[in-house]
């Protein structure tokens, strides 16, 4: 009867802490998998290297927090952000295409130096 | 190697196959240490040497490169302009030393074993491989120009496309060009390195008669082509900046676009006559400076031929070309489809639809070191993927345009998604002028994700 709260709230956050682990692993598998690594290479003659740059022309990408990356591919994509480049190659990629480059440099820490 | 015919080297690498062959050498290489050779320090091999230690920080590289100092190609018209020195486009190889673990051997290759896997150079050096990276840039063809095919005259009309002294001995003949002087420039045909270069080239001696209160210098460009990548953004920078006249004959634009054009009475700063109005060389004069194409002789003060291109030489040499002077390979691994564990990448491979471009090299060789690392691992490749962005200045320093592509590989060929790739014709001044700084900047980011 008395299947205690606590019971229940622990089962509710051992999922909660279960699902967390698994976002997070599954967020570094993707970073980690050559095929992130291969659509990012794509970006790094403009955008340095891992996303690291030495200029401020360009935006430098790594350690961009995903959402943004992906954000600004889409608005890219769609035309709601104007740009010279980046609008014709946004177009290029499928939004798990987006979310692997996302998560390739977002692995990065954002200040090291290169 | 530059002394040397194929015949010779060949020759060589057979005496190399029977020397090692009573070795009956073994693989030297623990199966944990694979050692990639990369023959050529350019661009490509450059850029897959640093990545390859990046992706695969165990496998051993090393670099066989003649030159201790690598100059670039890329950007290197601003050169014959004046507007860097030599030591602006000169890039050290220490980084790569230092920094990433890549070993050099600055020596010539003379010979190749595809057998034992074994390269051997000018100063005595063995190297064993796993596999074989060959990134071995362009070569010049004069043998379809006539009046082009002596030493003499190509001292005298220079092209100017793989960096080194022929920029300053270009630089020298256009400061030479009187007042009211003409240049003839004279692109490739396709395939070629740098496919927006030889007109950006045109603009920036425009620009520089310009500078120097020069009313009536100009530049004619006789092309063996009736378009070129970046020509719709290009022509139309130029009818702004130079007072030049869309040829009759051109069809990139609508005929609202065409309509936008200024016409001018006489022939502006820069004029270009495609195949279809007769640009077509049929014969050059080194000695009084004279062009001949199918529209008839036009007399220079200086003349800067760039002639049909093949794959470097040592390519060649190696039998790594087709028919086509170019090299096969497999497009998903850059896997010379001649001899195997060989891969050529850049310039000298055919590779479906990417251009032969300093950014199409730097995006191959990180393909391709990804799967070699995959290959070394006794893994199947992965679906690879590709960019390439040229970034050119219509002449002015402050008027800039693009080419954009991605790539994907489509039943076995490397195709490009079919998306708007340059600025639009109706582009903001804000556009072309961001894309002048995009380029500026891009030269030294680019330049860092190769070397630094």
């Amino acid at each position: 009867m008395n299947y205690s709260l606590t019971g229940i709230l622990g089962a509710a956050l051992g999922l909660a802490f279960l699902s967390q682990t698994a976002v997070a692993e599954t967020a570094n598998d993707l970073a980690q998998s050559p095929r992130s690594a291969m659509l990012a290479q794509t970006c790094a003659g403009c955008h340095g290297t891992q996303g690291y740059l030495q200029n401020s022309a360009f935006m430098p990408l790594a350690g961009m927090p995903t959402t943004q990356f992906v954000t600004a591919m889409k608005s890219f994509a769609n035309g709601s952000r104007p740009s010279t480049v980046m609008g014709p190659l946004a177009k290029a990629f499928s939004e798990d295409e987006i979310k692997a480059m996302a998560a390739y440099f977002a692995q990065f820490p954002k200040n090291e130096a290169q | 190697m530059d002394t040397m015919n194929r015949r010779n080297f060949l020759k060589l690498t057979t005496a190399a196959t029977a020397a090692a062959a009573s070795f009956s050498a073994g693989t030297a290489f623990a199966k944990d240490a694979a050692h990639v050779v990369v023959i050529g320090g350019g661009v490509g091999g450059a850029t897959f040497a640093k990545y390859m230690k990046m992706y695969s920080p165990e496998t051993k590289v090393t670099i066989v490169e003649k030159n201790k100092e690598y100059q670039r190609p890329y950007g290197s018209s601003e050169v014959v302009v004046g507007r860097l020195d030599m030591k602006d486009i000169t890039i050290s190889y220490d980084a790569l030393k230092n920094k990433h673990g890549v070993n050099f051997v600055f020596d010539t290759v003379t010979g190749v074993d595809y057998d034992t896997r074994e390269v051997k150079t000018a100063g005595g050096t063995t190297l064993k491989y796993d596999r074989l990276l060959v990134s071995p840039g362009v070569s010049f063809d004069y043998s379809q120009i006539p009046g082009m095919d002596s030493p003499e005259a190509q001292s005298k009309i220079v092209h100017g496309w793989d960096a080194g002294d022929q920029l300053l001995t270009l630089q020298k003949q256009l400061e030479a060009v009187p007042v009211d002087g003409t240049v003839v420039l004279i692109p490739p045909p396709n395939p070629y390195r740098c496919p927006p270069g030889p007109y950006e080239r045109s603009g920036l001696i425009a620009q520089w008669f310009i500078n120097r209160g020069d009313k009536n210098a100009k530049v004619i460009i006789l092309d063996p082509k009736n378009g070129f990548t970046v020509d719709v953004t290009m022509l139309q920078a130029w009818n702004r900046l130079y007072e030049f006249n869309l040829p009759e004959s051109f069809k990139g634009y609508t005929a609202e676009e065409r309509a936008t054009f200024k016409k001018y009475d006489k022939p502006g700063k820069i004029q270009w006559i495609p195949a279809a109005e007769g640009g077509r060389v049929v014969k050059i004069d080194a000695d009084n400076k004279t062009v001949e194409c199918e529209a008839g002789v036009f007399k220079a003060d200086m003349i800067n031929l760039i002639p049909p291109l093949k794959a470097g030489k040592i390519a060649l040499d190696m039998g790594l070309a087709d028919k086509s002077g170019w090299c096969p390979v497999d497009q998903k691994t850059f896997e010379s489809t001649i001899h195997p564990n060989v891969h050529v990448i850049g310039d000298a491979c055919i590779a479906g639809q990417m251009p032969k471009s300093g950014y199409a090299a730097n995006s191959q060789a990180k393909v391709a070191a990804l799967q070699i690392k995959a290959l070394l691992a006794g893994q199947e490749p992965i679906e690879p993927a590709y960019q390439n962005t040229c970034y050119a200045l219509a002449g002015r320093d402050d008027y800039g345009m693009f080419v954009a592509d991605f790539f994907r590989l489509k039943n076995g060929v490397i195709t490009r998604d079919e998306f708007a790739r340059y600025l639009p014709f109706n582009a903001s001044d804000a556009q072309y002028r961001l894309s002048a700084v995009y380029l500026h900047a891009w030269m030294n980011s680019f330049t860092q994700d190769i070397f630094s």
